[in-house]
């Protein structure tokens, strides 16, 4: 066989690379054996309180509307399709099945019992800091379909 | 839900955990515990394909990545190269100014590979000394310092398996 070259381009390709949710679930695997469930929440909580920085930002200061946006182009991109109720202080998201439990199931994995946290607990920090808090008001551990709110908290 | 496009900082954030909780012994732990569970595809690949399983492996994962890259395969010579001429993960982190990187965050491509490919036999190499730009290069080459004739004709003999949804991580 001649030698083989191939040559790729950021913009050749879609960014989307499922196999990462397996590698997720191994991470929230690891954590949990070794360090306790504890661990498996601050590491989420820290990642959401970190990454989505301008997301929380915006959440302040905008109201619920970015969130939207920001949770409908989450589940857009993994072609899953979720349904949206809002008002002003108000934000309850219907997903019909998570695409990263959809995947890890369909390659044989298991999710951890604690994948859950990829939701709850990022929720629960991307509204640290602002008017709002979150709530995990259904969740189905075999298909990850979930009933998710954001609500404006009472003093 | 942590959509996959967002994995890369989040796997970053775990490195730090990890660190914090355990040093480096924790964070080394938790890449060999990634290699033996989740990357039993490259494993298998290679043990089907020898050094053409590299090529088929990465084919998938660094096209589904849109990473910017060179692959090279030369079978005869026993050579599988990967010039990583912009990494998608890497460079997400260095773009995200907000966002502080596990500052190690690199090595991980050392560690992972290595584990699975040099008990098949094959020398791996790898130089991230262009991390700072998201560059780096990959050589595998066969009939390396492994020691595939322990493991036997597939090197698998050392693993115990694992979840078979392994993948580029």
């Amino acid at each position: 066989m001649p030698r083989q070259v191939m040559e790729r381009r950021a913009a050749d390709n879609p960014y989307l690379h499922k196999d990462f949710h397996g590698a997720l679930n191994c991470g929230i695997v690891y954590l949990h054996r070794h360090f306790g469930e504890a661990a498996v929440r601050e590491w989420l909580r820290d990642f959401a309180l970190n990454w989505y920085g301008p997301l929380r930002q915006r959440l302040a200061t905008e109201g619920l509307t970015p969130l939207r946006h920001h949770v409908e182009a989450v589940y857009e991109v993994e072609g899953a399709t979720v349904r949206c109720e809002q008002t002003a202080d108000d934000l309850v998201v219907h997903v019909e099945a998570c695409p990263a439990v959809t995947h890890i199931r369909a390659l044989g994995g298991d999710p951890s019992p604690l994948f859950v946290e990829t939701t709850r607990t990022v929720n629960e920090a991307l509204c640290e800091g602002t008017p709002f808090r979150a709530e995990l008001l259904a969740y189905d551990p075999q298909t990850g379909r979930s009933v998710q709110r954001f609500c404006r908290r009472t003093p | 839900m942590i959509p996959c496009t967002e994995f890369i900082p989040a796997y970053s954030e775990l490195f730090r955990a990890l660190h914090r909780l355990g040093g480096e012994t924790a964070v080394r732990g938790f890449w060999d515990y990634l290699s033996e569970a989740f990357l039993t595809n490259l494993r298998d690949l290679v043990a089907e394909h020898g050094l053409r399983g590299c090529w088929l492996y990465w084919d998938h994962t660094l096209n589904e990545e849109a990473a910017d890259f060179t692959m090279e395969l030369d079978e005869e010579a026993g050579e599988f190269r990967i010039t990583m001429h912009h990494c998608p993960s890497k460079g997400r982190l260095l773009e995200a100014t907000h966002f502080e990187a596990y500052p190690d965050y690199c090595r991980h491509c050392d560690v992972l590979y290595r584990n699975i490919l040099e008990p098949m036999g094959y020398q791996y190499e790898v130089d991230l000394s262009r991390c700072a730009q998201a560059a780096c290069s990959v050589t595998v080459r066969r009939g390396g310092a492994g020691v595939a004739a322990e493991h036997g004709p597939d090197g698998r003999g050392r693993r115990t398996g694992g979840e078979p949804h392994g993948d580029r991580a």
